[in-house]
């Protein structure tokens, strides 16, 4: 083992001083300022590379789940981003229903320990969960039937042809009134109470639950009510107000948007999709393969198959070039003088996000006790389970998160590539390259594999445009550069797993 | 020598069946571990009794029986709820965990921000050694130093019951001395359950007895009584064991 190590040490090293000598050549030939332009368009595009791979590779390593639909995820945080940000009331719109249903769906925990205990007999045991699921479809047909949700989707694509950029008000249009909407999220709420009545088991003896966490439930369930009936009331105000906002609040607050509804959509999808599926690898890759093509024809129909490009934020968009940092901070200016070249801020944005979004994840992973259990449960789930923590819980937690950050790249490559149903493909695929090529469940390997493949894109691009050659060579570098490393060292680069 | 009541008892395994897959590992399997006492499960390889450890754990839940531990049903319950009860685990092979060092595995088996703590003096106090290497990643330590760090894991929380799987396996006469030596400090405040192949080691250790064969519990009772009972070893555990009972290794 020890010999081993040091063979991925050497190995390591060598990868990192075969780098240097290929970026000081690359600079020596080019020249400084061509140089500097293709790295940082390259660091740009690693930067999103890694915010697909790193959710993709903490996945692999802690769940041997391969997710396809990782890509698919990428491509929702930048709707989800762009809808908030250009026109929310589709969000604002659809959320008081679901939030409705998932408030139901928590009385689980509360009801379960109640609901088990009770003395029934055989047939009504299994009759009860049946009937509650039967009643919840009704609730379902009567909460949805004739919400228009379609129209509620369109409101931003027709913001971004017709407004007037004076008037960012002017798409907003009336909907169902109060007094027949409260109908709605009351429907769900029961049909989300009789899913978790059915998913239960009443009566059943042989189910264990608790309720030592009971006050922590209750105030969680008291927080979602209240958040459900606020949300409701101020259905049609709170769209309003998010667009006469600052546009750089704005887009920060889209930034959590999609990030939230990464990590909340990421936990459903875990919860009903692959948790059953943890046993059978086969099977999980062709769940999370379907839910790929399911979720790109849901944004079909909602969106239609059309590219939206998303408005930078005001705090990259004034004309006209800044000397230094501090006057791109003073006036948000589109572009920014480095190292006498002139670069679009919002490009060195992205190159940010990403970096702060690895020093927080080494946080997370070395200095928390949930980062010590994820490590740990990447080489043994059994064993942390053995030692009283509940995996299983660990395990939604990081696909949410993997979820969220893939969501956090869309949101971010929004403003900067267009908005498309198959914008996530292409990083899906450089995504599982990256991750390959850094070793399947290191996040380390993630982010060295990602700037790699970054820079070869856009050296590869820059060659292949100064030799004019086919720009097929720049994307096909990436697969390239996989397969060496792979030959050397089949594990990756900084892989543990075989 | 301790006298056996019900009352006693901090753990009752009561004919369990488990299958892993399609296979019907244990048949009929039935255990009873009194309070404060070292209780060993003896067998040949692959008798069951490491799926014995688990099936209690809940990581291969038994599909029949009942097993009850300190009055309350645990069968059926999910692995992490049935250990917060108080239950330690040292698995075989020294599972611990590679990437983490060993600060951070006993870090890890806390239950309540503390545990190490408290039971820090104790643990260095039985394996010195530890505290030494107490920065080191695991993959970086001895086969003995590992089992030790197994150990030393299973004792940060305050443990009722002790599930040991294999102590002696792979380790040097005198690192199996000095662990014999840190199971015997530990059954003064604790309940071990041991499985043992290391005979000379379970004959020394144990109260009590089971031996499990073929996926059924066929023998128990004390320990000092089948130490005299070569036929009985010889049958089940294998000559060298007969001979250890007969003198001929001792």
């Amino acid at each position: 083992m020890n010999n081993n190590n040091k063979r991925r040490t050497y190995f390591i090293s060598g990868f990192f001083v075969l780098l240097l000598v290929l970026i000081i050549l690359a600079w020596q030939t080019l020249g400084t300022a061509p140089f500097v332009r293709t790295s940082l368009s390259g660091l740009t595009l690693g930067s999103l590379f890694f915010m697909v791979a790193a959710g993709l590779t903490l996945i692999f390593g802690l769940m041997d789940v391969l997710n396809f639909a990782h890509g698919s995820m990428f491509m929702l945080g930048a709707y989800m981003g762009w809808q908030f940000y250009t026109n929310p009331t589709f969000i604002f719109g659809t959320a008081p229903l679901w939030l409705a249903f998932a408030t139901g769906v928590f009385l689980l925990p509360i009801l379960k320990p109640f609901l088990i205990r009770l003395e029934l007999s055989e047939s009504w045991q299994n009759a009860l969960p049946r009937l509650a699921y039967a009643l919840m479809v009704v609730f379902l047909l009567i909460g949805l039937l004739g919400v228009n949700i379609m129209e509620m989707a369109d409101t931003a694509m027709v913001a971004i042809t017709t407004t007037v950029v004076s008037n960012p008000l002017s798409e907003i249009g009336p909907q169902e009134p109060i007094s027949s909407f409260w109908i709605r999220p009351l429907a769900l709420f029961l049909a989300g109470a009789m899913t978790a009545v059915g998913a239960s088991k009443p009566g059943n003896k042989k189910e264990y639950a608790t309720d030592e966490n009971r006050s922590r439930n209750l105030i969680i369930l008291a927080f979602l009510i209240i958040t459900t009936i606020i949300l409701t009331i101020f259905r049609e105000a709170l769209p309003v107000a998010v667009l006469l906002m600052n546009g750089n609040l704005r887009f920060a607050l889209a930034i959590l948007t999609a990030v939230l509804f990464g990590f909340m959509f990421g936990m459903v999808i875990e919860i009903t999709f692959i948790r059953p599926l943890y046993q059978r690898h086969m099977f999980s890759i062709l769940m999370t393969l379907g839910l790929a093509f399911v979720i790109g024809e849901v944004v079909h129909i909602l969106w239609s198959p059309l590219a939206y490009q998303m408005v930078r934020p005001p705090f990259f968009a004034q004309p006209g070039k800044a000397e230094t940092v501090w006057e791109w901070f003073q006036n948000g200016n589109a572009t920014l003088n480095v190292f006498g070249v002139t670069f679009p801020t919002y490009r060195l944005f992205i190159i940010v996000l990403g970096l702060l979004m690895f020093v927080s994840l080494i946080i997370l992973m070395t200095k928390t006790r949930m980062g010590m259990i994820i490590r740990a449960g990447v080489q043994d789930p059994e064993m942390v389970e053995a030692l009283g923590i509940n995996v299983r819980q660990v395990f939604t937690l990081v696909f949410a998160l993997g979820v969220a950050m893939a969501a956090l790249g869309g949101i971010g490559a929004a403003p900067f590539i267009p908005v498309q149903p198959l914008m996530g493909d292409q990083f899906l695929m450089q995504g599982f390259i990256t991750v390959v090529l850094g070793g399947m469940g290191s996040y380390i390997g993630a982010f060295v594999g990602a700037i790699t493949l970054g820079m070869a894109r856009a050296f590869g691009d820059y060659f292949a445009l100064r030799l004019s050659l086919s720009p097929a060579i720049a994307e096909a570098s990436t697969v390239i550069i996989m397969i060496i490393v792979l030959l050397v060292r089949p594990s990756g680069l900084f892989g543990k797993k075989e | 020598m301790k006298q056996t009541q019900k009352t006693d008892l901090i753990l009752i395994v009561d004919h369990i069946q488990t299958y892993i897959e399609q296979f019907h590992i244990l048949q009929n399997v039935s255990v009873e571990v009194p309070r404060n006492s070292i209780t060993v499960m003896l067998g040949r390889n692959g008798a069951g009794k490491t799926t014995t450890l688990k099936s209690i754990l809940g990581l291969t839940p038994p599909r029949e029986g009942k097993i009850i531990f300190d009055g309350m049903e645990i069968q059926g319950k999910r692995a992490f709820n049935i250990v917060n009860l108080g239950i330690g685990f040292v698995p075989e092979h020294r599972a611990i965990f590679r990437q983490l060092s060993v600060f951070e595995n006993l870090k890890l088996a806390e239950r309540t921000k503390g545990d190490l703590d408290r039971s820090g003096d104790f643990i260095f106090d039985l394996f010195p050694d530890l505290k030494r290497l107490i920065k080191l990643p695991g993959n970086h330590l001895s086969g003995g130093q590992q089992q030790m760090l197994a150990v030393a894991r299973a004792l940060v929380p305050e443990n009722k019951l002790l599930l040991i799987d294999e102590p002696s396996e792979g380790l040097a006469p005198i690192l199996i001395q000095q662990m014999m030596e840190a199971i015997q400090k530990l059954s003064a405040t604790t309940t071990v359950l041991l499985v043992e192949q290391n005979f000379i080691m379970a004959s020394q250790l144990a109260d009590y007895y089971y031996i499990i064969d073929d996926g059924k519990s066929v023998h128990n009772g004390l320990m000092k009584d089948l130490i005299k009972n070569e036929d009985l070893v010889k049958e089940y555990l294998g000559a060298t064991a007969g001979k250890v009972v007969s003198g001929g290794l001792q």
